[in-house]
């Protein structure tokens, strides 16, 4: 059990899908964030302070890397 | 060998980091300013400064070396096992430390749990930050004597004097902005070495073809995914589980120097957009420290030692003003990991044991007086004792196995004390002592229990699970 025998059925391709699904798990995550939260601490917002975005395009970049890779 | 106007370019590189952390003492008038700016960092500074502390001067070397050794795997480290970490530190735990007014995680310790949680976290992050940095000087002496020629303790006194002086004159401001100007040259330098490095490859494509024309030792050089029985340190269940949900988040969530720059930031979303920024930034950073590695594999296969790599690039294809350009990346690389340790240990000290302990209430200007005084006590010390490295080769890496150890249990500890209501403060001291006993009774018993090379990503997984039971049942 310490050395996770139990994952060596799996093969990588399925790992790296579970890798890339965590990464969509965290974007919806994100998405579903309320709008004050995301904007707290900005007196003007605007649509470069939405933090949404910033978190999307790090998890894009990522699991494309993920996919390339 | 360096050339005259490499020279220049070094000694330009540590006089404008002087300046630029002297122009920053004018800010400091109280212990706020010093230990966390004033709460005044824009974001874009903060992202940068977390990245640039994240590398050592010897992960240019050893990381290479890694990636000449095992490939594009290591660059999990910087990918998945931060990417989605610093996301989550972000939106969830950081804006949390940032509302509370804390000075440190173990004052946020002794807040939900009690003031032995604090202490033992204190003592614990204090000892091995001064012991780690005598370390740190010794190993990037050592490394720069190899590239340079330098004496060992000429790379450390200059380093020493440059970073104390601009550490002590401006305090986290000058740690952020110089880090700021580290990065660049750290990008600069580094960037330069691997074009020129991919140029006589043939590209991208050249390289993959040349590394995959070497034979089956090669065969996994570009695959970010090992499979979990793997006989490298790297299974993917060990990434996952070891990596990305243990030692990042107990590492963007749970290091002192890494919430202290946070906690610096001049709003919420300053603090939430510093990490989002550091996210996009950490995917570049292999590109730096890997690919000199993969590079070498083609323009020097057979190498018995990994870490050769980047010399051997550096004697290949750098020419003199570029070769003084990358030494000041290096020095950029060393300066921003020892200024960030500095300052962090300095707040520990100052705010988790002399306030607390030792001098209550007394004037906000002594409590700033004690800041500086145990920057400049603590480099000296470290620089001091930096040569016992010398005397105990290997500790270089022992003393980062250990520090490992720490990172599960602290992680459990924070995790339920803000998601858990019951957890109790008892529960809290105990999961956080036994977890790190656990730690060392797995690494102790390592070669009996797993039967991968090195199972520090196991044993971080372990650690945090044994310390999240402990906490949970008490």
């Amino acid at each position: 059990m310490l050395n996770f025998d139990w994952a060596n059925g799996i093969s990588t391709d399925t790992a790296k899908g579970i890798i890339i699904g965590l990464f969509f798990v965290i974007g919806v995550a994100v998405l579903f964030l309320p709008k004050k939260y995301i904007y707290a601490g900005v007196e003007e917002p605007h649509w470069y302070h939405n933090l949404k975005l910033w978190a999307i395009t790090a998890l894009v970049i990522i699991a494309c890397t993920y996919l390339y890779f | 060998m360096l050339m005259g106007i490499d020279y220049f370019i070094i000694i330009a590189y540590m006089i404008g980091m002087m300046g630029l952390g002297y122009y920053f003492k004018k800010f400091i008038t109280s212990s706020d300013d010093y230990f966390i700016a004033g709460k005044s960092l824009p974001f874009w500074a903060i992202a940068m400064s977390l990245i640039v502390s994240d590398i050592g001067a010897v992960d240019f070397v050893g990381t290479a070396g890694q990636a000449y050794r095992y490939g594009i795997v290591v660059a999990n480290f910087d990918w998945l096992g931060s990417v989605p970490g610093m996301i989550i530190a972000a939106f969830i735990f950081i804006p949390f430390y940032w509302r509370s007014g804390i000075y440190t995680i173990p004052e946020y310790l002794g807040r939900r749990y009690n003031q032995w949680a604090q202490l033992i976290a204190s003592i614990t992050w204090i000892l091995f930050y001064t012991f780690g940095l005598g370390v740190t000087f010794w190993a990037s002496g050592v490394m720069l004597n190899t590239l340079m020629g330098w004496p060992v303790w000429l790379s450390i006194v200059i380093t020493g004097i440059v970073v104390g002086f601009y550490t002590v004159s401006g305090g986290l401001s000058a740690v952020v902005m110089t880090d700021v100007v580290q990065m660049i040259i750290m990008f600069i330098g580094g960037g330069a070495m691997v074009f020129l490095g991919m140029n006589h490859v043939g590209g991208w494509e050249g390289l993959v073809d040349k590394v995959g024309a070497m034979g089956d030792q090669f065969s996994n050089h570009f695959e970010l995914v090992l499979p979990s029985d793997t006989d490298t340190p790297y299974p993917w269940t060990g990434i996952l589980f070891g990596l990305t949900f243990v030692m990042a988040n107990a590492y963007w969530i749970g290091n002192q120097s890494i919430v202290q720059r946070c906690l610096a930031a001049k709003s919420e979303w300053h603090a939430k957009a510093s990490l989002l920024l550091g996210a996009v930034l950490k995917m570049f950073i292999p590109v730096l420290i890997i690919f000199p590695g993969l590079i070498a594999v083609v323009t020097n296969p057979g190498l018995e030692n990994g870490d050769q790599a980047v010399p051997m690039l550096i004697r290949n294809f750098i020419p003199p003003g570029l070769l003084g350009l990358l030494f000041a990346a290096f020095f950029a690389a060393l300066m921003s990991t020892i200024d960030s340790t500095l300052n962090s240990t300095a707040t520990l000290w100052t705010n988790d044991i002399y306030r607390k302990y030792i001098k209550k209430d007394v004037s906000d200007k002594h409590y700033l007086k004690t800041g500086k005084v145990t920057t400049i006590v603590i480099l000296v010390l470290a620089m001091m004792t930096s040569p016992i490295t010398d005397t105990f080769p290997g500790i270089y890496v022992a003393i980062q196995t250990l520090l490992s150890f720490f990172q599960g249990p602290i992680f459990a500890v924070i995790l339920l004390g803000m998601l858990w209501k019951r957890t109790t403060q008892w529960g809290g001291l105990f999961g956080l002592t036994g977890g790190i006993i656990l730690s060392l009774l797995l690494y102790l018993f390592k070669e009996s229990i797993f039967t991968i090379k090195d199972p520090f990503l196991y044993v971080s997984w372990w650690s945090f699970v044994g310390a999240l039971i402990i906490t949970y049942f008490i």
